[in-house]
């Protein structure tokens, strides 16, 4: 049904939430600003929307916007069908889901991140990676946004369901112009500093590594880089020590803690039933191995 | 100034920056009480907390005329409970009075003096006084020792010395029933605002007030007030990563506050300087939003 130019599936929805947020705010413009737009659209949407009814929902008046007799007995109505209409947008996207597994992955795990997402999707899993902090990534864990995530360790996981805690060796990668001989090296005294990820991508595990630098002689000195690239950039100007995995690119370095990092998950009762946590988590901490 | 209330705000910054989950409840004690609070209602493990109802019940005992607090007691080297201070350190039996045994529990959180005290009282008398004064959410389970000898039993076994060490391996995370609030012995920061009231209400406890006055520990809520007139009176407990203490602040012509802040960190060492030092920040934004003069 075509009539007057009005395309009911696609309009009607959008112009009942005009019709509500007015009746809500009983003022069109204070309803524009609640709806993020200008308050001609909310106008001529409501005044659409009173065509195709034909019933007038609102009066118009010196008093103000008021609700008509007809429009308070169709404002539930237009509520419920709101409500449904986002549970029906929420199932779509909950379906379009299913078959992706929501992964969070932190910086600190570097070239390991590609290597990783590479192997599982050999094996047939789908997964839609994150990368970031672990603080942010344990946040998104909780919402709900993420269905698991690997992050430093510690970290404060209560409320998750934390798996075995994985030490990864770390080696320091001298800069470009140091050729000191020999496979490792001493931090006792050494004056640059070591470039990190920002303290708040995981505040506990930061200072637990300051700690541990200074405990080695070291000033305990760190520059706070943002991303992985920026923090080769930095190391590739000569700038400070960067802390890696890949034992080719490093020293062995006495007294570097390991990456101390963990597989988390929701607890039981809010996981996406659809996702086999048990082989994923398995799987994933034998990546880590 | 934080008001009142942006103190859960802030609060949350600071557990957030320090790797901590924070638990805490603040009143002003005398006429116009008022409070501010974190989660101080949740269920938390409440290590050496015990002592403190443990010694606001001996005081009652002893206002009963149940025990005698010049009552000489023998603290023997067999079965002494391990701790870091006071007489679980010394190599020979010493004989204290009971109110000194309270004294070294309180001031120098004393596991061995307190291992006594709660043989003295007894669980099961500790428990209903903690019924009688509505204290519902708090749980006096074990002692010291026998704290220490579960995490002993839970972490490999062997000696219960050694167990602190092994709670604070950073390789892996490591499990125990102290950690557990249906487990071990647990209250809220309710529950202990509550205890800190009792003891500044009755004239019965000056000798606990005095001893926690005494308190040896500064570096936790002592840490927010490093002023020389303001008088701090607290009871640390710390339990691997648990750090709580419950204190009583004192500014010069105000009213008391008290404040109970529980923390648990998500690094397992010994030493946090910081998050000690972060537990003075907490109870220094809970309680000056809480500061009122007495005129």
């Amino acid at each position: 049904m075509i009539a007057n130019g009005y395309h009911p599936s696609m309009d009607l929805v959008r112009h009942l939430r005009f019709f509500t947020t007015v009746a809500e705010h009983r003022h069109f413009g204070h309803a524009a600003v609640a709806l993020g737009m200008t308050q001609p659209p909310v106008s001529q949407g409501v005044q659409r929307l009173e065509r195709h009814l034909g019933q007038r929902l609102f009066h118009r008046d010196a008093r103000g916007v008021r609700l008509t007799e007809v429009g308070n007995a169709l404002l539930p109505a237009a509520q419920q069908l709101l409500q449904d209409s986002e549970r029906l947008v929420g199932s779509a996207r909950r379906w379009q889901a299913v078959h992706q597994v929501r992964l969070g992955l932190p910086t600190d795990l570097e070239h390991a991140v590609p290597r990783l997402l590479a192997a599982l999707a050999d094996e047939g899993w789908s997964m839609a990676p994150s990368v970031g902090g672990s603080t942010g990534l344990l946040e998104r864990v909780r919402s709900g946004e993420l269905d698991v995530a690997m992050a430093r360790h510690p970290a404060v996981v209560d409320g998750l369901d934390a798996g075995t805690v994985v030490n990864l060796p770390t080696y320091l990668a001298l800069p470009p112009n140091d050729h000191a001989d020999g496979d490792t090296f001493e931090l006792l005294g050494h004056p640059l500093p070591v470039i990190v990820p920002p303290r708040r991508h995981a505040p506990a595990a930061h200072d637990q590594l300051v700690d541990a630098l200074r405990r080695a002689g070291h000033s305990g000195t760190v520059l706070e880089v943002e991303t992985h690239l920026e923090r080769q950039a930095w190391h590739a100007a000569g700038h400070g020590l960067l802390p890696v995995l890949d034992p080719r690119l490093g020293r062995t370095v006495r007294g570097l803690p390991p990456l101390r990092v963990r597989v988390v998950a929701p607890v039981p009762s809010d996981r996406r039933p659809e996702i086999d946590h048990a082989a994923l988590t398995g799987r994933l901490e034998r990546a880590l191995r | 100034m934080t008001s009142a209330a942006g103190v859960p705000q802030e609060i949350s910054r600071l557990s957030a920056d320090a790797g901590i989950r924070a638990w805490v409840h603040a009143k002003r004690l005398g006429p116009a009480p008022a409070s501010v609070d974190h989660h101080g209602s949740r269920s938390v493990p409440m290590a050496s907390l015990y002592k403190l109802p443990l010694a606001a019940c001996w005081s009652d005992l002893v206002a009963a005329g149940v025990l005698d607090p010049l009552a000489r007691t023998r603290l023997d080297t067999d079965g002494r409970a391990p701790g870091p201070t006071g007489t679980s350190t010394l190599s020979d039996a010493v004989e204290v009075s009971q109110r000194d045994a309270v004294r070294l529990m309180l001031a120098l959180s004393d596991n061995g003096a307190a291992e006594h005290l709660l043989g003295l009282v007894g669980l099961g008398r500790l428990e209903q006084w903690l019924a009688d004064h509505g204290l519902r959410d708090t749980a006096a389970r074990r002692g010291s020792l026998a704290s220490w000898r579960a995490v002993a039993a839970e972490t490999g076994g062997g000696d219960p010395a050694l167990a602190p060490l092994r709670l604070a391996d950073t390789d892996t995370d490591v499990r125990t029933s102290e950690y557990d609030a249906a487990l071990s012995s647990a209250t809220t920061a309710v529950d202990l605002v509550a205890v800190l009231a009792l003891l500044w209400d009755h004239a019965r406890h000056e000798h606990v007030r005095s001893s926690m006055r005494l308190q040896a520990w500064r570096h936790r809520v002592g840490s927010g007030f490093p002023h020389d007139d303001v008088a701090v009176h607290g009871k640390t407990g710390t339990l691997g990563r648990l750090r709580h203490e419950a204190a009583v602040v004192e500014f010069p012509g105000e009213h008391p506050v008290a404040v109970a802040v529980l923390t648990k960190s998500a690094r397992p060492e010994i030493h946090q300087p910081r998050v000690d030092a972060t537990i003075g920040e907490i109870a220094r934004v809970a309680v000056t939003a809480l500061r009122r003069s007495r005129d």
